[in-house]
């Protein structure tokens, strides 16, 4: 082929991918939401914001200890079930694990008093009792992404007798190396009675403009990859499904605010060993069971550092760390992860579970 | 000519790099910025700011509302809470059912799977 002919080419292909841009990106603006979430699902518990979901489990065999992800409280956990080959409830079920997801609904006004004692008193010992009602198991495997893997692991150094293993995915111990949130809530200039008194529950936006805050040519940036590349069925889908996950972060309930801000971003409780959860302390050390510890390369919301004490501080022996290429949400959704990431995940549980 | 066409200047590999590099130089622009205590103190006033309007502008659009005998946002809510609460109880209902269903004719139908898988290659180590 000649020089003339590979332009002509090019020239042909580039007008036809304006033509289909011009036609798709109608589609897009007057398109419905993406779906998402779509393995067949089933509550099984339910506590106000608080919702346990079955997964149908797709194989006749499966491994004896059942694995419960919890969501962050900010986030919805369909991001665990984007869409099928982009699952990781899909992957896990395919690969034999009885899946449960605690999630989280809007929080009532009535919730906003709801604090960390809650979540990990209350919500994950009550969800993990009605897990072991359905399964007759008595142990569990525990994987929670960001703040759902805080929650995990206060709730592990609480209880530990029951979990047999721990997973934390871009999971925040060490906050003072949160260094976004620490800026943006500086105790210096940063009101938080002021925020939490006179709007009970902590709007969605306000957590959203911390994330546009570290990264802020993001959504600009994304607008103009998405045009580019708006031939092309699979990112469009891709991008509108992570685009509505994204818009649809959760308000907070203000209590549980307040104990985030104060209690582990500002005194770094966790780290400097003063949490205490209903009189009772939560020592890190209590947490014995084997950790799979994974954490994002390129993650501009939970550096490495933040996640580290649960590799040097915590009482197991058998730990393990992952370092994943990628971003925050690359690590539970994405085809890199279905590629790279969760065969090791399988590989290090798969053991772990008979 | 192979090497020659690899070279020719391709408009959209260069608008891709384009944006990345934006992206990257905003985004490190952003995180110095953030870093700063001049930028965490407009930050605080500013979020004072924006919640004490707020609660003025909808104080002050509650009375409009009320005066047209229109519903307000907090009467919203309060629906929106009584609805969230009543499907929270029938969500209860539902599996306190099941449960008490399942327990008097479990259903033939509806097999668990067997909970006896091991990892390929390894023998079966079942807890006793």
């Amino acid at each position: 082929m000649n020089e003339n002919e590979d332009i002509a080419r090019r020239v042909e292909l580039e007008i036809d991918r304006a033509l289909k841009r011009n036609i798709k990106g109608l589609d897009f603006l007057i398109a419905d939401r993406e779906p998402v979430g779509t393995m067949p699902k089933s509550v099984i518990h339910r506590d106000g914001t608080a919702v346990l979901y079955r997964f149908e489990p797709v194989l006749d065999e499966i491994y004896r200890v059942p694995l419960v992800i919890v969501s962050p409280p900010s986030n919805r956990g369909y991001i665990f079930d984007l869409a099928p080959g982009q699952s990781f409830v899909e992957f896990m079920l395919n690969h034999g694990y009885d899946v449960y997801n605690l999630d989280w609904n809007p929080p009532r006004r009535d919730e906003a008093e709801l604090g960390l004692c809650d979540y990990v008193d209350r919500f994950l010992p009550d969800s993990l009792a009605a897990v072991a009602d359905v399964t007759g198991e008595e142990d569990v495997s525990l994987a929670g992404y960001c703040m759902g893997g805080t929650l995990a692991t206060i709730h592990a150094a609480l209880h530990p007798a029951p979990i047999r293993n721990l997973i934390t995915l871009a999971t925040p111990v060490d906050f003072n190396y949160m260094t976004l949130f620490q800026s943006w809530a500086d105790k210096r200039y940063f009101d938080v009675e002021l925020l939490v008194n006179n709007l009970g529950i902590i709007p969605a936006d306000v957590m959203l403009g911390a994330f546009d805050l570290s990264r802020p040519a993001n959504r600009t940036a994304g607008r103009m990859t998405l045009w580019n590349n708006m031939w092309n069925d699979d990112f469009v889908k891709s991008y509108r499904m992570f685009d509505r996950w994204a818009a649809e972060t959760l308000p907070l309930p203000g209590t549980y605010f307040r104990e985030l801000i104060t209690r582990l971003m500002w005194d770094n409780a966790l780290v400097n060993d003063t949490l205490d959860i209903a009189d009772r302390h939560v020592d890190l050390s209590q947490i014995t069971c084997p950790i799979l510890n994974i954490v994002a390369q390129h993650d501009h919301i939970v550096s490495h550092e933040a996640t580290r004490p649960l590799m040097e501080m915590t009482g197991a022996t058998d730990r393990q760390e992952i370092v994943s290429k990628g971003g925050h949400v690359s690590l539970v959704a994405g085809p890199a992860a279905v590629r790279r990431l969760w065969p090791h995940i399988d590989d290090w549980l798969g053991v772990r579970s008979t | 000519m192979q090497g020659m066409t690899n070279n020719a200047y391709d408009p959209i590999a260069a608008w891709q790099k384009m944006i990345q590099d934006w992206e990257g130089e905003i985004n490190a622009w952003s995180g110095k910025l953030t870093q700063s205590e001049q930028f965490s103190a407009v930050l605080g006033q500013a979020t004072k700011m924006i919640v004490v309007a707020q609660k003025t502008m909808s104080e002050q659009l509650e009375g409009l509302l009320q005066s047209l005998n229109l519903p307000s946002k907090t009467q919203v809510e309060a629906m929106t809470d009584r609805l969230d609460a009543i499907e929270d109880s029938i969500a209860q209902l539902r599996i306190a059912l099941e449960k008490l269903a399942n327990e008097e004719t479990p259903s033939p139908t509806k097999t668990e799977p067997r909970r006896t898988r091991v990892p390929a290659g390894k023998t079966k180590t079942r807890k006793a």
